[in-house]
């Protein structure tokens, strides 16, 4: 049986291309969606300019970064602030890699699919922190504090949050609790869950309200005040792959994954994680910034009982 | 055990052998592509234009400390609820008043931190309203 | 020897004000030691008193304690330097010619009164003690004749430049100091000197008295601005932080410096109308306002009712579109990112209006001297009507938007705190001292330009925080465009423009009839009109608080001495006493909720 299932060699490097390039592709495609949208919220047009819609910006952009002066600071810790970029990035396309985005697509499928992402995603903090401290410079400095202060604490509940899932699937295998859904989507036995993995998901991706590490309003471009060119653009483009990620992962655990009538099941995923990020665009149109120490504790004395009062309901409600 | 899972790996190490080479290639690409340049002020961290005065090299306050520890106990904590969660089933009733326990004395630290004020961050100020009231109260 | 300011031949502005000027100098003559203080005769019926160098203090903590009713805001302080004047206007008799004279402008809200306190200096003895423990924004204001004037001030914590780069030399505001760049050596700029100029401007907490550490950490000195998103342009804050929480704060100013004070006396009096413009730059003809009511006051021209409804009207619309910007960029400053994006657009319909009436648009120069530029343009009713009916419907959108959201109210409670007290103590003015709950507005007050025939509701709060503040200026909104619709509703007809012979620019008609009024359109058109000497000064309630323009004439085709001042000044130098031991973000939204631009902060 496990040898009829396993899929060819073949299939699997195609898998491997096609998610890489579609995870790069899309979060690229983000950044000129995301102003799009923007644009469109806040009664202005956007880039329109370059190709049809707009869409060629995509390229332009990327072409400009190339073209970007690569600065590498003298008073930089130089090592390292070359690596801090690159780990989001890893990070980020590597958390991809359990994501089951439809049955045979894929790139593995690991029993503990789940804590390979929560994994994955605590990674990415260390390009925060470490690009604020490499880059020698106070408000690189603040904005790697407040990014270490910020995810350590979202860290915390982000794991409890999902605890629920896996007690009613009973596995940490991310195709099996897709599956688990068929009889209903988790959002509704685990909408507390849920919300609390949603928050601490728009924390771990520092995307408005919780872009506290970068704050401009406060910090200039905080963490990554001294980068440019690519090194920048990889700090971009690592946030964009983690909104995917995350959308793509609520969908997964809380959104019976690519389950659903008539579509074929790319298209349910596609189309929920899209609609997923397109909330995370709305809420950076709509929401202003708390302060660090509102955050901290709008996380520490609401979100870390929730998520600890949730489990135990779940426990209680499933052992009964 | 290792002849067992290294098979089934292959497509994660090739993914991420895969990430790596992207990655390594736009810095690479962006290393040749970009303009040089030196100018008398490139080597001056930016800080609004001013020259700086003191490193970014600092001791922290200790508020940055405690975060840390309060993460490393709860995170710690929390990799137990992660082993119970899967486990739950088998560990049945007896499993689950553990961990009520577990998770009671849990929320009880979070209390005990949080009257301490441990959780706690940044000075507050209360406007003209909020003062008068708080007078009045001291009033009485 | 006292002359009486009441015995002069023009009208003070309106009676309420000269009776409140009658019962201060009955008072103060009742009370005061003679010695002290003498009275001067002035064009704009502020009580003026001449003390010297040796009785000031005790003069002004008088007036601040000791009477009934105090005086209880430092308005202004600036100086003159008399050195060249030809006419000696004013001056009490038997006193002596002075070289400079320091000015005082003291504010009591429970009177509605202004009054000025001169003391002349001589050049070989140019100091005074300083007013820094009766006020403290004497702080700055110290800084800034010492700066300018060269005076210094015994006392004062910190005498240095304020406006100037620590490394200039000499004192611009002096008669003897030049006056353009074509009177000096080219401007260069080589390595050793920025390097210079660079190195004055670095931080030295040594200097201010900062510790670098504290118990258990070590404090950061960060500089936030002058290149920064969020100080509103070229200011800058340097503070003492550990971790985020601030410590102590030194703002620092004069980036946007550009002498219009200066200009003042090198352009004719008309053509100094587009500087104002560019004083506080969102206000628009607001700021020719104050000029052009000082000049009207000096030179005793009557404007037509139709020419002050316009100027009525105008200034509110131009109050809506700074108070406009203000908002959004106070939601945006939080994090809010779109609100500022819909107001912009609001703005642009104003500023379509602004452009239909005058043909500019952020810097019309519409006002003159007597009047305004032209006549309403036919089908302006339509377009103000149109913006009244759609104006009233965005702000309850942007109520629910920006107001009532949970987080910016989080944000803005309870942040930036200060009292009415505190306010008058620091020369707060406008909507930042109507939010601690003080009904003070100068429209109400002290009406002029005919605002005592519109019906408008002064807005206030009692919170005294950043929250607030935003608050009253939505309200303002609401009822500027109440202001407006009366306008609307009621244009009188006639003159858009006095026909008075000094107004700007002059009156062509009968020139092609009389050899006299050719020559006398000619002159007034090529050189300007020529202002009578003497010494006026108008405030108004500008968008951003108190504005007005202390002119000095002697009698020629420009001003001798242009003193501008402006709300931003003082309200800056606050930002210490109210943000100290808060967090970075805390700052941002006080520095947002002051609602200041640069340039009227540094003229």
């Amino acid at each position: 049986m496990e040898a009829v299932t396993e899929p060819s060699v073949l299939a699997t490097l195609l898998n491997i291309g096609g998610i890489l390039l579609a995870a790069v592709i899309f979060a690229a495609l983000l950044t000129w969606g995301e102003r799009r949208l923007l644009g469109f919220w806040q009664d202005r047009p956007g880039p329109n300019r370059v190709g049809p819609f707009g869409l060629l910006q995509v390229v332009a952009d990327m072409i400009k970064l190339f073209f970007k002066e690569d600065f590498v600071p003298k008073f930089a810790d130089i090592p390292v602030f070359i690596l801090a970029p690159t780990i989001v990035m890893i990070a980020m396309l590597m958390g991809f890699a359990v994501l089951p985005i439809a049955p045979g697509i894929g790139v593995i499928d690991l029993n503990i699919g789940l804590l390979f992402f929560l994994a994955m995603s605590s990674m990415a903090v260390y390009s925060v922190i470490l690009g604020g401290y490499a880059s020698n410079n106070k408000y690189a400095l603040l904005g790697g504090l407040r990014a270490a202060a910020q995810t350590v604490s979202y860290e915390v509940f982000m794991g409890i949050s999902l605890m629920g899932v896996v007690m009613m699937a009973g596995t940490f295998n991310l195709r099996e609790i897709v599956l688990a859904q068929e009889g209903g989507w988790y959002i509704v036995p685990q909408f507390f869950g849920f919300l609390v993995f949603l928050v601490a998901g728009i924390a771990e991706s520092h995307r408005l309200p919780f872009d506290l590490p970068e704050a401009e309003h406060e910090l200039t471009a905080g963490f990554h005040t001294e980068y440019s060119g690519m090194k920048f653009g990889m700090f971009f483009v690592g946030e964009y792959l983690s909104v995917i990620l995350i959308s793509g992962l609520i969908t997964t655990l809380f959104l019976g994954g690519w389950l659903g009538p008539w579509l074929p099941p790319l298209a349910w995923f596609l189309i929920k994680t899209f609609v997923l990020v397109v909330f995370f665009v709305l809420l950076r149109a709509a929401i202003p910034r708390p302060r660090y120490d509102q955050l901290m504790d709008f996380g520490w004395k609401v979100m870390l009982p929730v998520s600890l009062i949730n489990l135990l309901a779940t426990a209680a409600i499933l052992i009964s | 055990m290792v002849d067992v899972v290294v098979p089934e790996l292959w497509p994660l190490i090739a993914y991420f052998l895969a990430v790596l080479g992207l990655v390594v290639l736009m810095l690479t690409l962006s290393h040749f592509l970009g303009q040089r340049r030196r100018d008398r002020a490139t080597d001056e961290p930016y800080e609004s234009g001013i020259v700086s005065v003191g490193s970014a090299r600092l001791r922290f306050s200790i508020g940055f400390y405690l975060v840390a520890i309060l993460f490393v106990i709860f995170d710690l904590e929390a990799i137990y609820l992660f082993a119970w969660a899967i486990s739950f089933r088998e560990a049945g009733m007896l499993g689950f008043i553990e961990a009520s326990i577990f998770i009671g004395v849990l929320l009880v630290g979070l209390i005990y931190l949080w009257r301490l004020g441990a959780l706690d961050w940044g000075g507050k100020q209360k406007s003209l309203e909020q003062r008068e009231s708080v007078n009045a109260n001291n009033g009485k | 020897m006292q002359s009486d300011t009441l015995t002069r031949k023009q009208p003070l502005p309106t009676k309420t004000y000269a009776l409140a000027a009658r019962a201060f100098l009955a008072e103060i003559r009742r009370n005061a030691n003679d010695a002290w203080y003498q009275l001067q005769d002035c064009a704009d019926g502020f009580p003026t008193l001449w003390t010297t160098p040796g009785n000031v203090i005790a003069l002004l903590r008088y007036l601040k304690h000791k009477i009934p009713h105090p005086f209880a805001m430092l308005y202004d302080l600036t100086a003159i330097d008399e050195r060249l004047r030809i006419n000696d206007y004013g001056r009490p008799q038997g006193t002596q010619k002075p070289d400079f004279t320091v000015v005082y402008q003291l504010l009591s809200v429970e009177r509605d009164l202004f009054i000025r306190i001169k003391v002349p200096l001589t050049e070989n003895a140019l100091s005074l003690p300083s007013a820094t423990a009766l006020w403290p924004n004497a702080n700055w204001y110290e800084r800034e004749v010492w700066d300018l004037f060269g005076i210094a001030f015994d006392g004062h914590p910190h005498l240095r430049r304020i406006m100037m780069p620590h490394t200039w030399k000499g004192h611009p505001l002096r008669k003897d100091h030049h006056a353009r760049a074509t009177e000096v050596d080219p401007f260069t700029l080589s390595d050793e000197k920025q390097d210079r100029e660079q190195e004055a401007l670095r931080f030295r907490p040594e200097e201010w008295g900062m510790a670098d550490h504290g118990e258990d950490s070590d404090y950061m000195f960060l500089n936030l601005g002058p290149n920064h998103p969020s100080v509103h342009g070229v200011f800058r804050v340097a503070l003492q932080l550990d971790g985020e929480q601030i410590i102590d704060s030194v703002p620092d100013i004069g980036y946007h410096h550009r002498g219009a004070e200066k200009m003042a006396e090198r352009q004719a009096w008309h053509s100094y109308m587009p500087y104002t413009d560019r004083i506080d730059y969102l206000g628009g003809v607001m700021n020719n306002l104050p000029y052009v009511l000082a000049l009207e006051q000096l030179a005793g021209i009557k404007v037509p009712p139709r020419a002050q409804t316009i100027r009525v009207m105008m200034a509110e619309l131009f109050r809506i579109s700074s108070h406009l910007v203000f908002y959004g960029t106070f939601a945006q400053d939080v994090g809010q990112m779109s609100p500022v994006f819909y107001m912009f657009i609001d703005r642009e319909k104003l500023f379509g209006i602004v452009e239909a009436i005058t043909g500019g648009r952020m810097h019309p120069a519409w006002f003159r001297i007597g009047g305004v530029a032209q006549d309403l343009p036919e089908g302006w009713d339509r377009m103000v009507r149109e913006f009244l009916d759609y104006m009233p419907a965005r702000l309850a959108e942007y109520e629910g938007m920006v107001l009532k959201n949970k987080l910016l109210q989080k944000r803005t409670r309870g942040i930036g705190v200060y009292n009415t007290a505190e306010a008058l103590d620091w020369g707060i003015t406008g909507p930042g001292l109507r939010a601690t709950g003080l009904d003070w507005d100068l429209r109400k007050r002290r009406p002029y330009s005919g605002y005592e025939q519109f019906e408008f509701d002064v807005p206030t709060a009692n919170g005294g925080d950043c929250f607030d503040r935003c608050v009253v200026r939505v309200e303002e909104i609401r009822q500027s465009l109440r202001i407006i619709e009366q306008c609307l509703n009621n244009m009188p007809s006639g003159p858009y423009k006095s026909d008075h012979p000094l107004t700007t620019p002059p009156a062509k008609e009968r020139t092609m009839e009389d050899i006299e009024t050719l020559i006398q359109h000619f002159v007034n058109n090529s050189w300007g009109p020529v202002m009578p000497v003497g010494e006026s000064c108008f405030p108004i309630e500008a968008t951003k608080g108190l504005n007005s323009y202390h002119i000095v004439s002697d009698g020629g085709t420009t001003s001798y001495r242009t003193r501008i001042r402006t709300p931003s000044f003082p309200h800056l130098q606050m930002i210490p006493h109210i943000s100290n031991g808060l967090m970075v973000a805390d700052l941002i939204a006080i520095i947002a909720s002051i609602d200041f631009v640069m340039a009227d902060v540094d003229r």
